[in-house]
């Protein structure tokens, strides 16, 4: 326990005129309620926590790259051996990274970084699409910097010149 | 099909909305007690998605009851209580019941991936003692809900807690989306085959999924994942909310954010349309939605009226005593004076009784050295008495009003011995200056006289043609605005490196540098002479290159504006404040007002307002081409398209595909579930982009969860009381899980298809039947 949590234990421990009433953070903590359906033998995997989100994405598709090239090994092999078998094999597993979408083919619509409206026009300095004079007034007024946050909206992260 | 209601002109502003208010936790709900679970060995659900755990048995202990579900947001928080130092662990709301509690919150997941297995083991803890399992072991098949092709890792993981810290007799892993399609479409009895077609849109937190589901199955080869979501959304509104409101009072979290996307987002039927009509300010109004965040109006000090009277009686008071105190110094510098004037007076009459030596050395003793200089002081006193009486009296001085002789100036010099002639000079010094002073007074008095009548002149003019005289100064003002703006493009055309006008001046400065600036001929000509600075105007150059110096002129133009404004605002009842220079530079257009409306610097409600309007549709409008929001990625229209060739049959290669009728049903079959499917618009959008890419007079249903946000759990309840579930074709057992590891699972209608038994290194699976559907399909798609 560390002093300072001791100090104040002590403090109210000593108070003897309200007795305290649990808060209902207390009331609905499950810290202390038994467990007994848990193995107490169990020790926790080391890769639990060892893993961020990049490395267990970079294991899957690495493991994934293995396994398809595994299969083209065993799929000519085949071929060798029996001609008619090879229609017989699955070309692809789906896995985490094949069912992502593919990147949209169709043409982007412009629309306006500023209002959402429609934007037939860009600003050359600042890159921002904009709807009419109107918005071009406020685009003119932007610093570098929020004209930056509107561009990161869409996703456009500006190269430093 | 306007989506924009009508403005009400008379009704005002559009409803403001209130944010939500909180609520406190309550305590958990009890669950039906364990006795008749625990010798059953109901199996348990759990439905583990990115925002909500949701959990019970897959049936009830009354046969005709449906089971019950808990449900709380997949979260938990270890904390430790500050008043009493004691380690808390809460789940899902009770994170809410603590403040300090909401920091220290963690989640199972990682946006679309499984990651926290600490979090995910108290989650499940959670969910057990509140089932109330009180044997040795959770003794209970389980069915769990896996997000599309989970990475290996999280399954390998999430086997092992439930098989090795649990000790579950078996464990099915199904997906959330195709169970939801399975409860809306599942046939009664409960036993008979699933067979239903569709195309299931599962709208997740973190992504979205489209999978086909044929014949009863989920062909996972063919779904795809789109990576924007609910929270993607939200995280998009908060973007846009942040830079259209950048200074707003309160905090902006992507929770507000996210009950705003679910409550005020609609999906467009057709959105090219919809933003040509809100380019209609009047449309654009119409379509607000108002938020009202929490303010705190500023406390004013009131101050009674007996306060306020007393205050001003004690300024009086005080007044009046400076007053006071002022008039007696004066009165005794008054005195003063007054007493030595008399002693000067009687000191001069007293020259004739005395000898001239007394009398000078009393002089002396005044500090005075001649009687000159005693007439002087005497004469001085005189006059500051005269006038300090006058005051007195009320009267204002205006100095001495004769003309002082100056004698001595008409005498020639020839006459004057050397005092004279030095008091000549001294008269002629001080006569030029009193002749200064009166040449100015005189100008000023014809300059006063010139203003009046020219101030008359304008009057007569503006009595007599009132739209004439403000036509003219309007032009004025007209003509001082142009060249104020003027200056202004040309300053912000200087800073652009590139422009006109930088670059002609850069040709000056270049040409002021140079050495020969006169040309060879014209020099000869000229006599070889640089004829700069003859004209006067030659030195403007300068104030032309120039950029940083402050314009003078700007200045002058400024005050000029300023009269003109004035006596336009005074006698022209049409020009009003909003014609001012001012108010014409702060003005915004009608598009600009409407899409943020501005209110008053002290409004402190309306300045804690959100307005919403071209968001409502343009955030949902992501979910179609997500590339709008910088994720590239096809839309969920795009995706469907991508699918049409595997479930139609082209008229180039026929007979590629099987079962041709249930194809075209799936396509034609689009089944909405996840708790984003309610955002009004979802299904008309469907509708009319499919027609659009589908065959001409092609039937399309789309249909939605009865219950988007359980249904998962409800069919995951439903099937696990199918005969099918009992007969383990689709669970791992324990011993399955000890002989091949806790990433591998067996292929079944409503699970996963990646690290398959039998089929992760290439090997055949047994059952063929499975294999039908996707060989064929393959060669097309």
């Amino acid at each position: 326990m560390p002093p300072k949590g001791g100090f104040k234990k002590k403090a109210l421990s000593d108070g003897t005129s309200t007795p305290l009433t649990p808060s209902l953070a207390v009331q609905l903590s499950y810290l202390h309620q038994p467990r007994p359906f848990k193995n107490p033998n169990y020790s926790k995997n080391v890769n639990r926590r060892a893993k961020n989100l990049k490395a267990v994405l970079t294991q899957e598709r690495e493991r994934e790259r293995v396994e398809r090239e595994a299969r083209r090994l065993e799929r000519e092999h085949l071929m060798k051996v029996e001609p008619d078998a090879a229609s017989r094999i699955p070309e692809e597993v789906p896995s985490y990274t094949t069912v992502e979408a593919p990147p949209s083919v169709l043409p982007h619509r412009h629309l306006c970084d500023i209002t959402g409206l429609e934007a037939p026009y860009t600003d050359p300095a600042t890159g921002l699409r904009y709807h009419d004079k109107s918005v071009y007034e406020i685009v003119k007024g932007l610093s570098a910097g929020i004209a930056k946050d509107y561009l990161s909206a869409r996703g456009v992260n500006s190269v430093v010149k | 099909m306007s989506e924009i209601p009508a403005l009400d002109k008379d009704k005002g502003p559009a409803k403001v909305h209130l944010l939500p208010t909180t609520y406190l936790p309550t305590l958990p709900p009890q669950a039906e007690a364990y006795e008749y679970h625990r010798t059953a060995h109901t199996p348990i659900i759990i439905d583990n998605g990115s925002t909500n755990l949701r959990w019970g048995f897959g049936s009830s202990s009354r046969p005709n009851e449906e089971p019950k579900t808990f449900t709380g947001p997949n979260a938990i928080a270890k904390y430790k209580e500050r008043k009493t130092n004691k380690p808390l662990l809460l789940f899902g709301e009770a994170i809410d019941s603590e403040s300090g509690a909401r920091g220290q919150a963690r989640t199972p997941w990682e946006g679309d991936v499984l990651l926290n297995f600490d979090a995910l083991e108290n989650a499940l803890d959670y969910a057990f003692i509140q089932l109330g399992v009180d044997t040795q072991t959770v003794d209970h098949p389980i069915l769990m809900t896996e997000r599309l092709c989970s990475p290996l890792h999280s399954r390998a993981l999430t086997s092992e807690l439930m098989f090795e810290l649990y000790s579950v007799p078996s464990l099915t892993y199904s997906i959330d989306g195709v169970m939801s399609f399975y409860q809306n479409h599942r046939t009664t009895p409960l036993n008979s085959p699933f067979m239903s077609n569709g195309l299931v849109i599962s709208f997740n937190t973190a992504s979205t999924s489209v999978i086909p589901i044929l014949r009863g199955k989920g062909i996972l080869s063919l779904a795809k994942r789109i990576p924007w979501g609910a929270s993607q959304s939200s995280e998009y509104l908060l973007k846009l909310m942040q830079l259209k409101y950048p200074n707003f009072p309160t905090r902006v979290t992507s929770t507000h954010t996210n009950w705003m996307f679910h409550n005020f987002c609609e999906v467009s039927s057709d959105f090219p349309s919809l933003l040509r009509q809100l380019q209609d300010p009047l449309h654009f109004r119409a379509s607000e939605v108002v938020v009202q965040f929490p303010f705190v109006l500023p406390v004013t000090e009131e101050k009674t009226e007996e306060e306020l009277a007393r205050i001003t009686e004690r300024r009086k008071e005080q007044g009046k005593k400076l007053q006071e105190m002022a008039a007696n110094k004066r009165m005794e510098k008054l005195l003063q004076k007054e007493t030595d004037l008399q002693y000067l007076t009687s000191l001069k009459e007293s020259k004739g009784t005395e000898t001239k030596k007394e009398w000078m050395s009393k002089l002396q003793a005044e500090n005075l050295d001649s009687e000159v200089a005693l007439d002087e002081i005497i004469k001085k006193l005189e006059g500051d008495l005269k006038r300090a009486r006058k005051k007195e009296a009320g009267e204002v001085d205006d100095g001495p009003q004769e003309e002082p002789s100056f004698p001595l100036l008409d005498v020639p010099d020839l006459e004057l011995d050397e005092e004279g002639i030095k008091e000549k000079k001294k008269q002629r010094l001080l006569k030029a200056g009193w002749d200064a002073r009166a040449r100015a007074r005189r100008e000023k008095e014809r300059e006063r006289e010139e203003k009046e009548k020219e101030e008359k002149k304008e009057e007569d003019e503006r009595d007599q043609d009132l739209g004439g005289w403000s036509r003219k100064l309007r032009q004025e003002q007209e003509a001082l605005m142009s060249k104020i703006k003027e200056r202004s493009r040309r300053k912000a055309a200087l800073t652009d490196r590139k422009s006109a006008a930088a670059q002609a001046r850069m040709k000056n400065i270049a040409s002021l540098a140079a050495d020969d600036r006169v040309p060879k001929a014209k020099k000869r000509k000229a006599g070889g002479e640089d004829m700069f600075g003859a004209d006067d105007a030659d030195w403007a150059i300068y104030r032309k290159i120039n950029t940083a110096a402050p314009s003078s002129d700007e200045e002058d133009d400024m005050i000029q504006l300023q009269i003109i404004e004035q006596k336009l605002l005074t006698h022209d009842p049409t020009f009003t404040l909003q014609n001012t220079h001012a108010s014409i530079a702060t003005q915004r257009s009608a598009l600009m007002s409407a899409f943020r409306p501005s209110y008053e610097e002290g409004d402190v409600e309306g300045n804690a307002r959100i307005h919403l309007n071209t968001e409502r549709w343009r955030v949902p409008e992501a979910y179609f081409s997500p590339a709008m929001a910088g994720v590239d990625s096809a839309g969920i229209t795009e995706v469907i398209q991508n699918l049409i060739p595997s479930f139609l049959e082209s008229r180039s290669r026929p007979g590629v595909l099987d079962y041709l009728d249930d194809r075209r049903q799936v396509i034609q079959n689009i089944f909405l579930t996840g708790q984003p499917s309610l955002i009004p618009g979802f299904s008309t959008r469907l509708e009319t982009s499919l027609k659009s890419l589908l065959p001409p007079d092609s039937k399309v249903t789309i249909t939605r969860a009865a219950n988007p946000a359980l249904d998962a759990w409800k069919g995951m309840a439903a099937f696990s009381r199918t005969d099918e579930f009992k007969s383990a074709g689709c669970a791992m057992t324990k011993e399955e899980y000890e002989e091949y590891g806790g990433d591998r699972v067996k292929r079944w209608w409503g699970g996963n298809w990646n690290g398959e038994i039998g089929n992760s290194v290439g090997g055949m699976k047994v059952d063929g039947e499975n294999f039908v559907i996707e060989e064929t399909m393959d060669v097309d798609s």
